[in-house]
This record gives C-alpha cells, sequence and structure tokens, in this order.
C-alpha cells in the first residue's frame, strides 16, 4: 500500500563567534581536549550566563532570513535534565520567546518551489562533547556553550528528497546570512528527523519516530528511505508503529535506541540570571539590512532580469561569493552576456583550475566590468580582452594597469590612425605608386602590417585597413588631378 | 587596644598611625578563633597564615574578615557546609572576593552556614551545628550562621553573607549585630553558590551602620560577569550617613505589629511589640515621621509560601550541577547514572532533598502554573503593593523577630515547615522578592539576648537606607556589641 | 495527599533517594505547602497578574560584546577530579 509521508526536521546549527553563548571563552573547533573552558562552561558553582550579542544578532538574523517573527524582547529559559554532557544540569535555551516563529523557506523540487514552515527558530548552548572508548567514556569541555540554533520545521516535508533539499538550502541560508560555517563534518550542523507514515485520505498523523543526530545529508535521506520502506511493512502487516528514538547505523539502517515511554518533563522556566533585554524596532531593522539576497532569488532573478539559462544560474547563485562577485561584474557592465561571458568561462574555469575560492582569486570583479566594458566599447577586441585577463590572473595584476602599462589599448581614433597611416606611406613612396599606377590592391595587406608594426599592434586593424584604402585612393585620384 | 569592640575606622587609623600591625590584627583573629571555634563551630575553614592582599589606602585595608563557605575563593577550600562539596577547590574567584583581596582585607576564614544556604537555623552544616554566641543552648540563625557568629563574636570586624529569604537579616537580629541586604544586583552574585537566583543577594555583618556602609561602598558596583548588577552610581554612602532625616516617612504594618495580635504570645513577642511600638515613638521624636500602614492578611500569609515556592524551584535547578562528575567527591557506580545517583544520595542531607523534591514538583509541566506561576504572581502583588507605598513612605520597619533566638530542639535540626509559622518571623522575604535593601539593627535585649529591627526602603535607594538606620542606630544608642558584653 | 511511591519517583528523577521516614516528612511537607497555595488561587483576577521572574525590571541591562576574555587552563578545568584521562574527565561507559 502507498503511504502519505510526514517528516519534521529539528536542526542544530553552531554559530560562528569569537567567543562562546554565555561564557567568554572561545568559540573555535579544535582537536586538543578542554582548552576553550570557562568557568562557566564548565558549571561550577557560583557561575552566571552573560550573553553574547553577537550570538543574539547571529540568530535574529537567521529568523528573519527564514521569514519568522522576532520577539519584543531577549528571554532565556533552562531546560532542566541530568546528562554527563550537560554540566549544569541544565542547558540554557528559549521557550518563552524564541528568536524566531512562524517563518518559511522556499525550495525548489524538481524546479518546483515548495514552501517548507518553520515552526520556531531559537537560541541556545551546546553540550559538551563524549568520545566512547570501549569501556569507558571522555568528556571534553571545549564544545560546552558554543552558540547554537535550532530550528525546527513544521511536518511538512514529504520525502527523503525534500528533506535533502531543505537541509542543503538551509545551510546555504546559513552561509549566505554568514551566520555559520555549517560543517557538518565538524558536527555544526546536526538534525533530528521525526517521522511517521499515514493512510490516504487518513486525518491523525500516525506514530512518530525520532532519529537523533545526524549529521551527513545523505545519511538523513537513506535514514528515511530505509524508515519509510520499514513502518511501510509494519504498516502492510497491519501491524502498528511503535514511538520510539532510534539510531542510524553506518549503512543507513535504523535500529530502536529507546521506546518512548512517557516524555521527559524538563521542568522549563524563565532563566533568572538574563535580564529580560528589550528589542527596538531599529535594532532589528539595522540587522534586517544586513540579510543578503537568498539563493532562490538570486537564481530567479539571474533567470527573469539576465536571462541567464538555468544552468548559468544555478552556478552562480549556489556560492554567495561567486555570486556577490556575479553581481559586481554584471552592475558595473555594459553588457550583461559579455560579462557573463568573462565570468563563467574565464573566472570560474580558473578557479577549478588552481583549485582556489573566489577570495584568492586575483582580478577584482570591477577590474573585470572594466575590461567587459572596454571589449563592448570595442576599444580592445574579444581576444584580447581575454589575452589580457589571463595574463592579469597569471601576473596578479589588475588587467587595467597591463592595458595602461603596455599601451595595449587599441588605437580606434581615426585622425591619429591616419597620421599614422600618412607617415607610413611616406616611408613607402615605392608602395604607394604600386597602387596609384597599377592598382596593386596588395599593398593594402602591406600597409595594414606597417600600421600595426609601428603601433605595437594597437591599431584597430579594421579601422586602419579601411583608412588604408581610403588614403590610398584619395592619393590615386590627387595624382590623376 | 580593644581589638573586639573597635570599629573598622578605629582599626584602619590604629594601623595607619602605627599603633598596631595588620599582622597583629590577623593574629588577635587568629586567636579568638582558636578560643572559640569548638564550642560555637563559627568556620568551616580557617587561613591561618596571614597574606597581605592590595590597596593600602582603603579603610579595609589590613582588617581581618571572613567570607561565608559559599563564595567562591580560588585555590581555597569551598564547600558551601554540604558533603557534595567537602573536598571542593574553585579556580575561580567570586567579584567580592577580588574587590576585598585589592582593598586590601585581610580574609581569616570561611563560614559555616545551613547546607547549600538553604536554611535558617545553622544547624545543617556538614560540620555541625552553629551555636549562639550569647547562649551557646540556642540557634544564631542562618543560613549565613558562622558570619553571623563570627561578628558577634568579635573575631572580625565585619563578615560577608548572603540572604535569600533572610539570611543575614535574621541572624544579625539574633546576634545583636548589624546585617545589611542592599538592593539587589547593587552587589555582583558571581561566585555566590546559587541559591534561588531571582532572590540571592549579597550582603555584610557589622557591629554598626556606619561600618556596614563601609563594607558595602567596597562591595557595591556593576560587574560584567553578573547580568543583573546595576549600573555604578557616583556617591559614597558613607558621605551621607549623617544627612537630615527630618521628614522621612517609615510606616510598619498593622497586622503584623497589632498588640491584641499576641494576647496569647509569650512574654518575648509581647515585650518585642511593646518595644518596638517604644522604638516608634523615640523615631517620630527624632524627627521620622511613622504611621501605621493596613495591608490585606492574606498577602501577609502568602509571603511565607510564595518564598518556600521559588526559592526551591530555583534551588533544584541551580543545584542540578552537583553531580561529582567534574567536581566534587565522586562515588563509585556501574555507570554514569548510578555515579550521580549516589554521588547526591550521600552527598545532600535529608532538608535539602526535601526541598529539591518539592521544587521539581512545583516546576512539573502540571504543576507548573497552579504553584510555581501562581507563586510568581503572588510575589508580584506582594512587591507592587510595597512599591505603591514606596511612593509615599520612605520606609517599612518591622521587628526583624519576634523572639530572641530560639533553643536548639530537636525540629530545629531538620527545620520541618510550621504551619503555624507566623508573619511576624518571616515577613523580611518581602524584601527579597522585590530586591529592596533591608538593614536590621539591634533594638533591645530580652534577658540579656538581643532582637533586632528592621528597616526596609525603596529599590536603588542604598544610600537611604543607610542613612536612616544611622539615624535609628543613633536613636536606639546599641552598638559595637561583642556577646559577653552582657551576662545571660 | 501524594503516594510515598510518587515522592520517592520524584526524588529518583532528581538523582537521590532518600529513606521511608524522610518520605514520611516530605509527604506531610507537602500537605503543608500545597494546603497554603490553595487559597492563593481564590485571590481575585490572581490569572490577571503577571508571573514575577525579576525583583524589578532593569534598564540597563545589556549583551555582553562577542569578545574573548579570561577562561581556565587544562590544569584547572580537570583540578576538581581525579578521573581523567587525556586530559579528559573519565566517566564509565556512557550508552546512548
Amino acid at each position: 500500500m502507498m503511504y502519505k509521508v510526514v517528516i519534521g526536521l529539528e536542526v542544530h546549527c553552531e554559530l560562528k563567534t569569537k567567543s562562546k553563548n554565555f561564557s567568554s571563552a572561545p568559540n573555535e573547533f579544535t582537536m586538543t581536549p578542554n582548552i576553550h573552558v570557562s568557568p562557566v562552561d564548565l558549571g561550577l558553582p557560583g557561575i552566571l550566563p552573560v550573553v553574547n550579542e553577537e550570538a543574539c544578532r547571529k540568530a535574529l538574523k537567521t529568523a528573519m532570513a527564514l521569514h519568522c517573527t522576532n520577539p519584543d524582547e531577549i528571554v532565556f529559559d533552562r531546560k532542566n535534565y541530568f546528562y554527563p554532557d550537560l554540566p549544569k544540569g541544565y542547558q540554557i535555551t528559549q521557550v518563552t520567546k524564541p528568536m524566531g516563529i512562524h517563518g518559511y523557506l522556499d525550495i525548489l523540487v524538481h524546479g518546483e518551489r515548495k514552501r517548507i514552515f518553520i515552526h520556531q527558530l531559537h537560541l541556545e548552548e551546546d553540550t559538551a562533547s563524549l568520545e566512547h572508548a570501549s569501556t569507558f567514556s571522555l568528556i571534553d569541555y571545549n564544545r560546552s556553550g558554543v552558540p547554537l540554533i535550532e530550528i525546527v520545521t513544521e511536518p511538512c516535508i514529504e520525502s527523503a528528497e525534500e528533506a535533502v533539499q531543505f537541509l542543503e538550502d538551509l545551510r546555504d541560508v546559513f552561509l549566505f546570512c554568514e551566520v555559520s560555517e555549517a560543517k557538518s563534518n565538524y558536527g555544526q550542523m546536526r538534525c533530528d528527523v521525526n517521522i511517521s507514515l499515514m493512510k490516504e485520505g487518513q486525518k491523525e498523523l500516525g506514530t512518530k519516530v525520532e532519529m537523533k543526530n545526524i549529521n551527513a545529508f545523505n545519511a538523513v535521506k537513506t535514514a528515511i528511505e530505509y524508515e519509510i520502506q520499514r513502518q511501510s511493512e509494519i504498516l502492510d502487516r497491519g501491524e502498528k508503529v511503535i514511538q520510539e528514538t532510534r539510531r542510524i547505523d553506518e549503512d543507513g539502517k535504523t535500529y530502536s535506541m529507546r521506546e518512548k515511554v512517557d516524555a521527559i518533563d524538563y521542568k522549563y522556566f524563565i532563566e533568572p540570571n538574563i535580564p529580560k533585554i528589550p528589542l527596538s524596532k531599529e535594532y532589528l531593522d539595522a540587522i534586517r539590512k544586513e540579510i543578503p539576497m537568498l539563493k532562490l532569488e538570486r537564481f530567479e532573478r539571474y533567470q527573469e532580469e539576465y536571462g541567464l539559462s538555468e544552468y548559468d544560474a544555478g552556478v552562480l547563485s549556489a556560492d554567495k561569493k561567486i555570486s556577490d562577485y556575479f553581481n559586481t561584474v554584471i552592475e558595473n557592465s555594459e553588457d550583461v552576456s559579455l560579462a557573463l561571458n568573462f565570468v563563467t568561462t574565464s573566472v570560474l574555469s580558473t578557479l577549478n583550475k588552481l583549485n582556489i575560492t573566489i577570495d584568492e582569486f586575483p582580478v577584482k570583479a570591477t577590474s573585470i566590468a572594466e575590461l567587459v566594458n572596454r571589449v563592448s566599447l570595442k576599444k580592445i577586441s574579444f581576444d584580447h580582452g581575454k589575452k589580457i585577463l589571463y595574463k592579469a590572473i597569471e601576473e596578479k595584476k589588475d588587467p587595467i594597469d597591463l592595458i595602461n602599462e603596455q599601451h595595449l589599448e587599441q588605437i580606434n581614433d581615426e585622425e591619429k590612425l591616419l597620421t599614422i597611416i600618412n607617415n607610413v606611406m611616406n616611408e613607402h613612396p615605392e608602395q604607394v605608386r604600386q597602387y596609384v599606377e597599377d592598382g596593386n590592391t596588395f599593398v593594402y595587406n602591406f600597409f595594414v602590417g606597417q600600421v600595426m608594426k609601428t603601433t605595437n599592434r594597437q591599431a584597430n586593424p579594421n579601422i586602419s585597413l579601411q583608412m588604408i584604402k581610403e588614403e590610398l585612393e584619395r592619393r590615386k585620384q590627387n595624382e590623376r588631378k | 587596644m580593644d581589638y573586639k569592640h573597635s570599629t573598622i575606622e578605629q582599626l584602619n587609623e590604629a594601623i595607619c598611625t602605627g599603633k598596631v600591625k595588620s599582622e597583629e590584627l590577623f593574629n588577635e583573629a587568629m586567636h579568638l578563633i582558636e578560643q572559640y571555634q569548638e564550642d560555637y563551630n563559627a568556620f568551616v575553614t580557617i587561613i591561618s597564615k596571614y597574606k597581605k592582599y592590595g590597596q593600602k589606602d582603603t579603610l579595609i585595608s589590613g582588617i581581618p574578615y571572613a567570607l561565608k563557605d559559599n563564595i567562591s575563593t580560588s585555590g581555597i577550600l569551598t564547600t558551601a557546609s554540604s558533603n557534595i562539596l567537602k573536598d571542593y577547590i574553585p579556580v575561580y574567584d567570586a567579584t567580592i572576593y577580588k574587590k576585598l583581596k585589592q582593598a586590601g582585607a585581610v580574609l581569616v576564614g570561611k563560614t559555616t552556614l545551613d547546607e547549600l544556604a538553604m536554611g535558617g537555623t545553622g544547624t545543617t552544616a556538614h560540620t555541625g551545628i552553629v551555636r549562639n554566641p550569647y547562649d551557646k543552648q540556642r540557634l544564631i540563625g542562618g543560613s549565613s550562621a558562622g558570619s553571623a557568629a563570627a561578628v558577634s563574636l568579635g573575631i572580625v570586624p565585619f563578615a560577608i553573607g548572603s540572604d535569600t529569604g533572610d539570611s543575614i537579616r535574621k541572624p544579625a537580629s539574633f546576634g545583636g549585630i548589624v546585617g545589611f541586604k542592599p538592593t539587589y544586583g547593587r552587589i555582583s552574585r558571581y561566585g555566590l553558590f546559587a541559591f534561588a537566583s531571582s532572590l540571592d543577594h549579597i550582603g555584610c555583618f557589622t557591629r554598626n551602620v556606619r561600618d556596614a556602609a563601609i563594607v558595602t561602598d567596597i562591595l557595591k558596583g556593576n560587574d560584567p560577569n553578573d547580568m543583573t548588577t546595576l549600573p555604578d552610581e557616583e556617591v559614597c554612602y558613607l558621605d551621607h550617613l549623617n544627612d537630615d532625616i527630618k521628614g522621612r516617612k517609615l510606616f510598619y504594618i498593622k497586622e503584623i505589629c497589632e498588640e491584641k495580635i499576641y494576647q496569647d504570645s509569650d512574654e518575648n513577642v509581647k515585650k518585642t511589640i511593646e518595644t518596638f511600638h517604644q522604638t516608634v515613638e523615640k523615631l517620630k521624636e527624632a524627627g521620622f515621621e511613622v504611621d501605621e500602614v493596613s495591608i490585606n492578611k492574606e498577602l501577609l500569609n502568602a509571603i511565607y509560601p510564595t518564598y518556600m515556592i521559588i526559592s526551591c524551584a530555583e534551588a533544584t535547578s541551580n543545584n542540578a550541577n552537583l553531580t561529582g562528575i567534574q567536581f566534587g567527591p565522586r562515588q563509585d557506580g556501574q555507570d554514569i547514572n548510578e555515579i550521580m545517583f549516589r554521588a547526591r544520595t550521600i552527598g545532600f542531607s535529608e532538608l535539602i532533598k526535601r526541598r529539591f523534591v518539592l521544587g521539581s514538583y512545583i516546576l512539573q509541566k502540571e504543576n507548573q502554573e497552579k504553584l510555581f506561576k501562581n507563586a510568581c504572581r503572588v510575589r508580584r502583588m506582594i512587591v507592587d503593593k510595597m512599591n505603591d507605598l514606596f511612593k509615599e513612605y520612605d520606609g517599612l520597619i518591622l521587628p526583624a523577630s519576634g523572639t530572641i533566638a530560639p533553643e536548639f530542639t530537636h525540629t530545629s535540626k531538620s527545620e520541618k515547615l510550621d504551619p503555624k509559622a507566623t508573619v511576624l518571623e518571616n515577613h523580611m522575604a518581602i524584601a527579597n522578592f522585590g530586591g529592596f535593601p533591608s538593614i536590621t539593627l539591634p533594638m533591645y535585649y530580652y534577658k540579656g539576648l538581643p532582637v533586632g529591627i528592621n528597616l526596609t526602603g525603596r529599590p536603588r535607594e542604598d544610600k537611604d537606607v543607610l542613612n536612616m538606620a544611622q539615624k535609628i542606630e543613633d536613636v536606639l544608642q546599641i552598638k559595637n556589641k561583642v556577646a559577653g558584653d552582657y551576662d545571660v | 495527599m501524594i503516594s510515598k511511591e510518587k515522592l520517592k519517583e520524584y526524588a529518583n528523577k532528581l538523582m537521590f533517594d532518600m529513606n521511608e521516614e524522610e518520605y514520611e516528612t516530605l509527604q506531610n511537607e507537602f500537605d503543608i505547602i500545597l494546603k497554603q497555595m490553595e487559597w492563593i488561587e481564590k485571590i481575585p483576577n490572581i490569572k490577571d497578574v503577571e508571573p514575577m521572574t525579576f525583583p524589578f525590571p532593569l534598564k540597563n541591562a545589556c549583551l555582553r560584546k562577542d569578545e574573548v576574555g579570561d577562561y581556565l587552563t587544562v590544569d584547572e578545568v580537570l583540578m576538581n577530579t581525579k578521573h581523567q584521562v587525556r586530559d579528559q574527565v573519565k566517566v564509565p561507559k556512557v550508552v546512548e
């Protein structure tokens, strides 16, 4: 039988800040244990939390980017439970007033927009990390207190594919907003999956199975697919799915961790050591101004406004920095298709070839735009422009400086060209005579060659040829008179 | 010189003029500790070696003092008088300890408290009971029992305590000394082992109001490690102690002070109420205006349960870090839960466990609205009522307790809840609810044992409370007393 | 009245146990405090009052600038436990 799949995700993401959420110990990934720990992170008696403004800003910013409603004040709550990775015996989190509620993120599934509703986004602190040996475990408190946002979706995701697409796009939101590096291999982005199956037409949700702490996106995919299969088979047999928490093994199979007897009562209450901090409209507006255009908007804008192909739009919107670079080129260029050509063929291929990031790319976006403009105004030829660009990349120089240094700019000025042509013709009376008297048109190329030689190949060859023809003809007419 | 009866300023002058050395004062304190420790048990840890700290130009430089053993002192054992922390050596300093070191004060020891500061008797410390300097058969009150005893015995001219319900101001009453807790946030709590964070205050014990102002001037101030601290103020409390109080308006609560309520009570309570009314008359003569104000009796009856509910709820969470994993005695166990379970079962005494269960029950999802939130609502009603009265009045005066310090009984050890506990004995928690500055000073002696008077003022107006307290002290003329000055 | 079994369950969730007699005392204590709370519910319009979580509003409260400050050395982190391996706190194997 076919079942309707209902998936909700809880995504945790560590924020990139200099210090921790409630202490001033460094927030920096390290393999050396217990070197980034303050008394606060260790939960020593007498400690008090002091809230990091940057963590709040980044949580609010992400909430805004996800179209959430922000609270009127910052409030934190305590979530009370005992676990060896939680030194205080409670986690400071947000229940009363999360940084964002009721938001959404639009994703593209098979070219169609799907809106994933966000239930809430809140700011909390990460736990210490446990390393498991064969007979014992070790506690490293470096991660304790690292600012963490949790994003909870509504149960509106309907397939493994949608879930993974959402996670990828959500990671892009983190990256585009520059709130986190969101490296799942460092555990900076982790995900809990809630999944239930229901018969078509059924109204109430099926029994929910929870899968905790999945780091890699493809693991999310295989785990969901495995669960759909497993739960379908149970339902097909007419049996009931048990409400439980399951873990994923290396093959992507899930197995039972514990049955959910009753929900843990976390005894939430407002953290009394953190006074409520009002959020003014000005403060929130200033943060909102920092939110860049997100991936999907850029992707659509590139196609609609600039007429880029879906492929090019996809490539250029995938990475914020590349996209920003491209935007700068486009905004300063007269000719969009020429700019696109320069960025996709020259810039992107160089990044690939040299295996460098756009930050390391030696030529500024504004210089590319200037180069593009010179080509589009025919001050230099297309081929020449490309050659200059590659030379600039190779020598790590500004292409416009190169043009100026080597006087590489094309001579299009007809007056200037005429002077040069006249000089050349005066130096070669024999070749002029051949045309005037014998009508020998082979001398055209001779004179073009001479003009190019004298001008260090800067003369516009087409204009030069035309003018040489005219000048020779003029001299021929004069001779007849 | 008469160390035991000297004020801070007298000691400071003696040091500055070279009449006495700081080390000699320290040795004097050590001598007194040796003399009294066995009988009164005021200290958990005694700093036996003299060490000179910090600045020389403060009034407390070179002067001995004691810290309650729930204040974090790097490298010095800090137990909170609980078995669960009996071997804990902090690796950081409380903000106030830093300030006291910088001011040059000399720490002589860490004082005994009710386990984890949760208690009002001074009888629940893991190192045993603290006795009242005026009568060894009586308790001194808590939770800042050792600090109160140390000052009352004359061991130190000042000691630091913490106050969540009345933990400074009640033992001050029973010890015949001054106990002051300023406005919530005036003194940083960073490094104070939390009992109930929204009610916890740090304060001091001294033998006169002037010394309380001197010590508070040192301790106060905004602290980047405590978000709840108030901004710094450009005022020195000491400079304003003798401001004119003419026209200052005080009130007392009719439902607590009416003589007819206590017709059936024992002589002690009757005498306290009588003395209180006499004091009111004296204060009027001295220039205060004093009014009787009536407050809904039911609201007053709610003070104690409200205090219990809020403090137990916060306490159960605040002490969830005590598991013997990263600090404190580690117990054996097959698995991690057994280790934590055994550490806590062995480490906490019965009273503490009962309060934790109560606190946890209060916070349970199905009870939160009815118990915790309602208690928080009553808290607001009481505080709103007080703030309303503070629009007209500068302060509230009441007896700090109805009786002298009680004798040790079988029940006081476990401190079971007394349903008949009167408002008279529990009203001082009002100042914790609203963060009001509140001070207790000696009012009279009943059969040679002290009873205090309490003054509570507007939030942030610590200067005015100390100023008014100074005037009350001038009127009552009881100061610089040390146990033994009167024969029991 | 809350059963002793329930109280034991609550205590165990807080990671400790008590003896019979202590549970009995606790049971009585619960009785008293719950009775005292009962009339609070009867205060007119109590539900209209906003629960107070802080003694007074703090207008000056501000967030901390994101800067690294003082923190502990590894030795300080581990100072209060003998149970350590490879600069970490050792506990029996934690099974999730």
